[in-house]
């Protein structure tokens, strides 16, 4: 430690040796992180209180879609006239980046991603919780009780397959997991990698509740590991993978399936394994010591409205479910009472998150192929 | 050095007087340490010194002998393929361009196809290798009816020796033209056949270029970080697992260890390199060559090259012939209706910022890159002061260095201010709340990574002017920056050119570092077409490199019509930096 601190002040001392006399080069402004006051102690939900003044710009942490992003985002904007800003990353990325500028937050809400995302990010302290006004329109079920997150949208993983491709290997439709370790489909499947991806991290510990454990499922991954062409970064991208017929077979969550038809891969079909699949709640969530603490928490109010979560299905092709009842299902939304759910444990999944992604890597990917 | 005895046997003193005094050439060599020691330096010891703390330990055993341990493996399998392929396909090229009497028009078709590459984005073909040869592709699929995996191994050396075989083609095509015609017609005159004098002859005098183009090929694949990612299947190498940890995980002493195991291999090749590409620049006694290259006479061998050099440039352009369709395609390869709801998209609607944003930080970085290179080249070349050696290799370090550690050390160094005893002497520049959104740190990284090639094209411009006009222009009572203004700049501007236009191919390409460093408020292309890439949103992307690569070319041509109007770009000049533009990644 005390080596590399040295040649580190070493550098520096140099550094400023030259920034004194050089003059001619940047000069660094001032710019003091703005309006990140807030300690990380736990602070008390204020409910329906008066709206207090909204901040004039806001950044969200966005985890669907992007084009889902840019609408809500246009609309907020218009809305409440406030300049926002975001960014797309999927559910380990925005943890990645959370953690990163935890000094000095860049974000102020992070919308959009499998819940067990925001536990692993609140066990860090990353999140503020915020019991949103508009909450108590959510179903229990469909949110956290302290207000760390609250759910906006409901999806269930599905297999997302090319009908085409698997005419031509003569593979039916898979409807179970073990479907998947079909010799057959050698280099046939897709999925993303666990450690980015939050639609892969819910499929990993689905195998973890089926099977009744980490090493069940590590075993599980391994025997469909020989049958995986590429692990994505991206949840959603497998299903427009099988959607070209680079591979006959996606496991993603069925919402992204269900937009790959609508946009015009006619060949994919979606189905469930049997014997239950994960799902996820989409939540939304106020970043700790977040630079826009107002807007943000407009942020929040406003997407558990019913007419805000229309927005996806209507105008951005994102055909998850609504968490509020209020809010109309579109039709070619899938249908969760007719698929078989496994139970679910957001607080587990996302506290065991950083050890299983490991033993993934370690045991599952780095493993040689053939 | 080109500097006449005489010379330097009268006036070291003075010089060396004038050169502590000059206030220009002081503060000019003080900017120029600065620029080294933060920019390049700082985040290079900031990776290293995390990278080797206790905790760091466990990391190293778990990618070196532990699970891990076939990233390493897969990464130097890959290297080799793709520096074994890319040398290969280069020498083709030069050697058909050189010795194979063809069309003007012809040669030039293979020139600009071997050059195309440069002002593309890195992973571009990657795109385009899949709609063409992935399972469901145009030609492997629609046509052969194949089920061939682009996946992988295979798919990443087609890809990347395609996109790197550029630098040795320019550093071949360079040392071809400059061997002595006579040593071959001496050969050939003493009794040996064709063959004989091709293996006995010709190919020693080569081989150090051949060795050279090999090596920076090989640092060139090290270092890639785009097409592992978009083509790399389970084929895990060092350059995309640390994308993985960094990106995914936010693992900076994970991706620190893998940053150095990265570092070391590419620093040691790239100076082997050096090495080598200093022996080739000497390969004839003279100098000049005594003549024009032998031409090829051997029909069915100068046919069969230039059948094969034609094939490859036929490979290209239709690469890049798909991105350009496919730009204007709904779903490229299954719904190819044409449309230009791609180009909607990244012209007037989302992507409009990041363009806008790319250009004119890119635009900002390249004449700094610009003037700090061939500053830095007459300071090299011209200066006498101690260290001057290690400035060259301090600034070469911009380009021996693979983009990726640049990506980990910015984030090291500059996530927090740097201080010292307490006073921040550097503001944030990397992560949220950062100085103009990350602005400068972008800018830092686009300038290190073009500075080398200035500074090559400077150094060989400059190397070829004799000093004594510029000590003309001093005994007529100049001062050192006049000199410099009036003087030096007017005779090396073909060479200030070529680092013009090269810092802002290079800027507007690079990658591995800059996905790193984007922030909310700074968006760059390369990283979008990342971003579309990884979503599959394959329309959008190939729109963007579209993009991307008519900004280039105007400016390039913009470049020319300004600087270059009356100045022809001599072709010597513009090799070395060529050779070095091409690392990108």
């Amino acid at each position: 430690m005390s080596p590399r601190l040295r040649a580190i002040g070493a550098f520096m001392s140099f550094a400023l040796l030259l920034a004194a006399c050089g003059g001619g080069g940047q000069s660094p402004t001032a710019s003091a992180p703005a309006g990140a006051s807030a300690s990380a102690g736990p602070s008390e939900p204020a409910p329906s209180e008066p709206a207090a003044e909204l901040e004039d710009t806001l950044t969200v942490l966005c985890t669907p879609q992007e084009d889902w992003c840019q609408v809500m985002v246009a609309r907020f904007e218009e809305d409440f006239g406030v300049d926002t800003n975001y960014v797309r990353l999927s559910s380990g990325e925005a943890l990645a980046r959370l953690q990163a500028g935890a000094q000095a937050p860049e974000f102020s809400v992070w919308w959009g991603g499998p819940a067990d995302g925001f536990v692993a990010a609140n066990a860090e302290g990353l999140l503020e919780p915020y019991v949103s006004p508009n909450s108590e329109m959510i179903p229990a079920e469909r949110k956290d009780a302290s207000g760390v997150w609250t759910g906006v949208y409901v999806g269930a993983l599905g297999f997302c397959s090319n009908t085409t491709v698997l005419g031509e290997l003569g593979v039916d439709v898979p409807t179970s997991w073990d479907d998947l370790t079909d010799p057959a489909l050698d280099d046939q499947i897709a999925i993303a990698h666990p450690a980015s991806s939050g639609t892969a991290y819910t499929a990993l510990y689905t195998q973890v509740i089926r099977l009744g454990g980490e090493d069940a499922a590590i075993e599980f991954a391994q025997q469909v590991h020989p049958n995986i062409l590429q692990y994505t970064s991206s949840g959603a991208a497998p299903a427009e993978m099988a959607g070209r017929g680079e591979v006959a077979v996606s496991v993603v969550f069925s919402h992204d399936c269900v937009r790959n038809i609508e946009a015009g891969f006619s060949d994919l079909e979606v189905s469930f394994p049997e014997e239950g699949t994960g799902y996820e709640i989409g939540g939304v969530a106020l970043i700790a010591g977040a630079p826009e603490p107002n807007a943000a928490k407009a942020w929040v109010d406003w997407s558990l409205e019913a007419e805000t979560q229309e927005i996806g299905p209507n105008e951005a092709d994102s055909f998850q479910l609504p968490t509020n009842p209020d809010a109309a299902v579109h039709e070619a939304s899938v249908n969760l009472d007719e698929v078989t759910l496994v139970e679910y444990d957001f607080q587990a999944a996302g506290e065991a998150r950083e050890g299983l992604t490991q033993r993934f890597e370690d045991e599952v990917v780095a493993a040689p192929v053939d | 050095m080109t500097a006449s005895a005489p010379v330097e046997a009268r006036a070291p003193a003075a010089r060396r007087r004038r050169a502590a005094i000059d206030p220009a050439l002081t503060i000019a060599l003080v900017i120029a340490v600065a620029f080294v020691v933060v920019a390049i330096l700082l985040p290079i010891a900031s990776m290293v010194g995390t990278s080797l703390t206790d905790d760091a330990l466990p990391v190293f055993q778990r990618y070196t002998f532990g699970p891990q341990r076939q990233i390493l493996i897969n990464t130097v399998i890959l290297g080799v393929s793709v520096a074994l392929v890319g040398t290969l396909v280069g020498f083709l090229f030069a050697y058909v361009q050189v010795r194979v009497p063809l069309p003007h028009l012809l040669k030039r078709f293979m020139h600009v196809m071997a050059l195309l590459p440069i002002v593309s984005p890195p992973f571009a073909l990657a795109l385009s290798a899949i709609v063409l040869f992935g399972r469901s592709g145009i030609i492997t699929r629609d046509l052969l009816g194949l089920d061939f995996n682009i996946y992988g191994l295979p798919g990443m050396v087609l890809v990347m020796s395609l996109s790197f075989f550029p630098v040795a083609y320019i550093s071949l095509s360079g040392l071809m033209r400059a061997l002595d015609p006579a040593l071959d017609e001496a050969a050939t005159n003493l009794g040996g056949s064709r063959w004989h004098t091709f293996r006995r002859v010709t190919l020693p005098l080569l081989l150090p270029g051949l060795a050279s183009g090999f090596l920076l090929l090989f640092v060139e694949a090290l270092a890639d970080l785009g097409n592992p990612i978009v083509l790399g299947g389970n084929f895990q190498v060092l350059a995309s697992r640390m994308y993985l940890a960094i990106i995914g995980q936010y693992d900076l002493l994970g991706g620190a260890v893998l940053g150095l195991l990265l570092l070391v291999p590419s620093l040691i090749v790239y100076f082997v390199h050096r090495y080598y590409a200093e022996r080739a620049s000497v390969v004839s006694v003279t100098g000049k060559p005594s003549g024009r290259p032998a031409e090829l006479t051997h029909r069915p061998v100068a046919i069969l090259l230039t059948l094969l050099a034609i094939g490859v440039s036929l490979l290209v352009l239709l690469m890049y012939g798909t991105i350009a369709w496919g730009a204007f395609t709904n779903l490229v390869g299954v719904d190819n209706t044409l449309t230009t709801k791609n180009f909607e998209f990244v012209l007037f609607g989302y992507g409009l910022e990041a363009v806008s944003d790319t250009v004119l930080l890119a635009a900002i970085a390249t004449p700094l890159a610009g003037v700090l290179g061939v500053v830095i080249a007459f300071l090299v070349i011209r200066g006498r002061f101690w260290g001057r050696l290690a400035l060259d290799f301090g600034t070469m370090l911009g380009v021996a260095v693979p983009g990726t550690v640049f990506g980990i050390g910015y984030l090291l160094a500059f996530n927090t201010p740097v201080e010292l005893l307490g006073i921040p002497v550097i503001p944030k520049l990397t992560g949220g709340a950062a100085v103009l959104g990350g602005a400068i740190a972008i800018v830092m990284v686009f300038v290190v990574r073009s500075v080398p090639g200035g500074l090559r094209s400077g150094a060989a411009a400059l190397q070829q002017i004799d000093p004594t006009i510029e000590e003309a222009s001093v005994s007529l009572g100049a001062d050192q920056a006049t000199t410099f203004r009036r003087v030096v700049l007017p005779l090396i501007r073909p060479a200030f050119l070529t680092g013009l236009i090269y810092s802002f191919a290079r800027s507007m390409t690079a990658i591995s570092a800059i996905v790193f460093l984007t922030t909310p408020s700074t968006r760059i292309m390369t990283q979008q077409i990342l971003n579309e890439t990884n979503a599959a949103r394959f329309g959008n992307a190939l729109a963007y490199c579209v993009i991307l690569i008519v900004i280039v070319c105007a400016a390039i041509a913009l470049l020319y019509w300004i600087i270059g109007s009356s100045t022809r770009v001599d072709r010597g000049v513009a090799q070395p930096a060529e050779a070095t533009l091409v690392r990108s990644t």
